[in-house]
């Protein structure tokens, strides 16, 4: 196998709490998961199925409490900042709400220097900068502003160039679109799809939505309690359910779409 | 796995009071050559000084095998009930302290009594307003005002009103109940009207409730819904009346000394002056022990409050009233320019020389009176500012310093905070006064040993929520360090309402530097400091008023002060941990909940 990002038999337990909750929770059992390059996976489920805790143990942010993460062959586990700048290099996240993951006080320019320099990136850094932001077509007049004097849109974008300044081979996207209006999810989801078939990078697409699923990704995973129920091309996935969850989830997105095309009702 | 928080916080805990005890039990190492010299004087005062002689006592002290050893000997003779010989009598300080104790613990019953009375009648209103949904203020100018006198101050003020102009109650001693009316309103003024204004306002808070307009609409009886603010209330002012009892301790210093009552207070007060440090450690000791009795008193009852199934932490606090009217704000307004007036027309003339007749009344050309060496009172008030102030002004900025760095690292630094939470100010500058001997650095030195409690706490609050912020949150993918986090992101965005917060505080330091000067603990004669000053002139009040009127009104204008501005200041102060907004979701940390006593 070429260069991978793996999640191999991954469970995830929340420490006990206090004296008298003893039961440790699981969140995750036994969760494997493989990107390659050029590809897009959707990892879907309802709120609370684990998706989050997935996403920081794949950031290298959480320990789980077992199975490896892998790069290339190389494990990974949380450690100082230090040690972990190759995979950091490689491996890029765009939070969801991306417009409050923009310090305040720093310009546009600061912003996207910060990884370059933490992450001791090679060559000429205003000249990455300004690839980065040709990118996500933020025009580069921009630079110096504040994240405050920058739309939504804007900020969403800046938060992706972000991402994509270190040149990284993965892109993990948490909930990218979904603080988003729907002619600004079009195009920030057209963005990442560019991404992944132009330029070949890796993408995990994390979202409670099978429909924004289906508008990039070839793959799509179903996460439920903890566990993958569904694994497979997005198209069977979406026509064919065989889990209960799965069912579920195609069925409320459906209905959001029904709701898209009746005139709304006000309530 | 790394140390779960519950038990950091405890392991903190129990290392801050072992530092205290150690501290205790050290005492007589850190006060240094001054000891055998202490013990000469009042015991051998027909021997010369000479090596031998010195030798001989720090011999028998057992000064001689370094603080370890005098720990471990100290520790022993605690534990079997022997808590030494003092220096001065050479007779044992067990039984001296226990019947101090017994007087103070009976004092402090009926300040608590006075107190909780007056809390009621603050209270009451709050309660009437949330039953008929009227949103009142946060709190009345009645109980700021006070909330906003020290002990000391109202003591004297009592002494001169109740026992000398209206003759209704003796002014000296402890021979009979009427003999405790004046300390217990002196003790319980300041701190009922502190219990009554917490107590309000999360009453106020409280009634303002969603779940209450519920209840409303199913009927609930007004009774009902009383007990059931008020238990929803109480829990999360409770640690705060805890510590509102263990500051009695130190205000009992003070107003045992006003009153010469027999108590603890007085002993450790003269413990202190006199270095006898057996019998001032033994007074340590028990106050120790009363402050934890008081502490786990007020922890039992709130979680018999809240109910053993919830855990602290999880009942969400209510938020603070916002009221930023301009009333607010004229109050400080008008007691600092009268301040400001006041010193600088002091500042001109001169304080030390004896310029004018003993005791001279107030004139035009002597506004204040002169005191009873002749010196020009306004002069000296307006000087002993610029002294009071600005040492305050050095404390607070150590207390700022000290507060942001124990303020980022809140877990293992909750015992320490709580501990210097707690402790009143006068009983650090009583350690501090005994091992170094009374000055204005060891008065700056106790009162920065404590301050920076609440600064801390603040910090920690507010470097939570910087850390919550999902722009702190990501920084970790980005390659960002620990280190430049801390430096780069969260202390950027803490250090400017932490600055106003410490500017906040400088009346209250400089009160508590005055309350240490008046107890004789700080600055030495001839120093123009306020409570030197007061002290002074608490002397002659029968004959001469007018000595304590001008540090008495400086004191009240900078308490007024330092009460409002606390006040308004109270607001930016955030009082429930904030919750985690970005998505990326921490792994459970304990939320080291602290809160910043108003005093």
């Amino acid at each position: 196998m070429t260069a991978a990002l793996t999640a191999h038999g991954i469970s995830f337990a929340h420490p006990s709490r206090g004296f008298r909750h003893r039961q440790p929770t699981e969140t995750l059992a036994n969760v494997s998961l493989s990107l390659t390059p050029g590809t897009s996976t959707a990892l879907v489920g309802s709120s609370g199925s684990g998706k989050s805790t997935l996403v920081r143990i794949l950031l290298a942010l959480a320990n789980p409490s077992a199975g490896t993460v892998m790069l290339d062959g190389r494990t990974v586990s949380p450690g100082p900042a230090r040690a972990l700048r190759w995979y950091r290099r490689a491996v890029q996240y765009i939070p969801q709400n991306p417009a409050g993951s923009l310090d305040p006080r720093m310009t546009v320019s600061q912003l996207l220097m910060e990884p370059l320099r933490q992450l001791r990136v090679e060559g000429n850094h205003r000249s990455l900068i300004g690839e980065a932001l040709d990118r996500v077509e933020v025009p580069a007049t921009l630079m110096g502003r504040r994240p405050g004097e920058l739309s939504g849109g804007q900020n969403q974008r800046v938060a992706i160039a972000r991402a994509l300044v270190v040149s990284p081979s993965y892109l993990l996207a948490d909930e990218p679109v979904s603080g988003l209006d729907l002619p600004l999810r079009d195009t920030v989801l057209s963005l990442l799809d560019g991404l992944v078939r132009e330029e070949g990078l890796g993408m995990l697409l994390v979202t409670h939505d099978l429909a924004t699923a289906a508008r990039i990704c070839g793959t799509t995973a179903v996460l439920a309690k903890g566990s993958i129920v569904e694994h497979g091309p997005t198209d069977q996935v979406l026509e064919n359910p065989a889990s209960p969850a799965a069912v579920e989830l195609v069925k409320a997105s459906a209905g959001l779409q029904l709701q898209g095309t009746v005139p709304a009702v006000a309530l | 796995m790394p140390t779960p928080a519950f038990l950091k916080v405890a392991a903190s805990r129990i290392a801050a009071l072992l530092g205290l005890v150690v501290l205790i039990g050290i005492m007589p190492w850190l006060s240094g050559r001054g000891a055998e010299y202490t013990i000469l004087r009042a015991r051998y005062s027909d021997r010369e000084p000479t090596p031998e002689t010195l030798a001989a006592i720090r011999a028998e002290l057992g000064l001689e095998h370094g603080p370890l050893a005098m720990l471990g000997s100290w520790l022993q003779r605690v534990v079997t009930g022997d808590l030494g010989t003092s220096w001065i009598s050479n007779t044992p300080v067990a039984p001296g302290v226990v019947a101090a104790l017994s007087v103070s613990v009976t004092l402090m019953g009926f300040a608590l009594a006075a107190a909780s009375i007056i809390a009621l009648l603050i209270g009451v209103p709050a309660v009437v307003d949330g039953l008929r949904q009227r949103r009142g203020p946060a709190s009345g100018a009645l109980s700021a005002a006070l909330t906003s006198l020290p002990e000391f101050l109202l003591a004297a003020m009592l002494l001169v009103v109740g026992a000398i102009w209206l003759r209704w109650f003796p002014p000296f001693g402890w021979k009979g109940p009427e003999y405790s009316v004046l300390p217990a309103l002196a003790l319980g003024i300041p701190a009922g009207g502190l219990m009554g204004l917490l107590l309000s306002d999360a009453v106020r808070a409280g009634f303002g409730e969603k779940w209450v307009a519920t209840w409303r609409l199913a009927g609930a009886q007004p009774g009902q819904l009383t007990r059931a603010v008020l238990r929803r209330a109480l829990p999360s002012v409770l640690p705060q009346i805890g510590l509102v009892l263990i500051g009695l301790t130190g205000g009992a210093v003070a107003v045992e000394k006003v009153y010469a009552i027999p108590g603890l207070g007085r002993a450790l007060l003269g413990a202190a002056s006199a270095q006898d440090i057996p019998a001032l450690q033994a007074g340590m000791l028990a106050l120790l022990a009363l402050a934890l009795l008081v502490g786990t008193l007020t922890t039992a009852v709130r979680y018999v409050l809240i109910g053993p199934a919830i855990r602290f932490g999880t009942l969400p606090l209510p938020d603070p009233l916002q009221s930023g009217s301009r009333r607010r704000l004229a109050v400080p307004a008008v007691a600092s320019a009268s301040l400001l007036l006041m010193v600088m027309a002091g500042l001109v003339r001169d304080p030390f020389t004896s310029a004018h007749a003993r005791l001279a009344l107030p004139t035009w050309a002597l506004p204040f009176g002169a005191d009873a060496s002749g010196r020009d009172l306004l002069a000296r008030v307006g000087h002993g500012a610029v002294g009071t102030l600005g040492t305050a002004l050095v404390v607070v900025l150590v207390c700022l310093a000290v507060g942001i760095a124990v303020g980022l690292f809140p877990l293992a630094a909750t015992g320490p905070l709580e501990v210097a939470n707690a402790a009143p100010p006068i009983l650090a500058g009583l350690v501090v006064a005994a091992i170094t001997g009374p000055s204005a650095q060891g008065a700056a030195l106790a009162v920065a040993a404590v301050g920076w409690a609440p600064l801390a706490a603040h910090t920690a609050a507010l470097a939570q929520e910087a850390r919550a912020q999902s722009y702190v949150q990501i920084l970790p993918v980005l390659g960002v360090g620990r280190a430049r986090i801390m430096l780069r992101y969260i202390l950027p965005a803490v250090v400017r309402p932490l600055l106003r917060h410490a500017m906040l505080r400088l009346p209250g330091v400089a009160l508590a530097l005055a309350a240490l000067g008046f107890l004789g603990l700080g600055p030495q004669q001839p120093s123009p400091e306020w409570g030197l000053i007061l002290a002074e002139g608490i002397g002659y009040v029968e004959r001469a008023p007018w000595t304590v009127l001008a540090p008495a009104s400086a004191l009240v204008l900078a308490s007024v002060l330092a009460v409002s501005l606390a006040g308004a200041g109270g607001t930016a102060v955030p009082a429930s941990p904030p919750q985690n907004t970005g998505k990326l979701p921490t792994t459970p940390a304990g939320t080291g909940r602290q809160r910043a006593a108003v005093r």
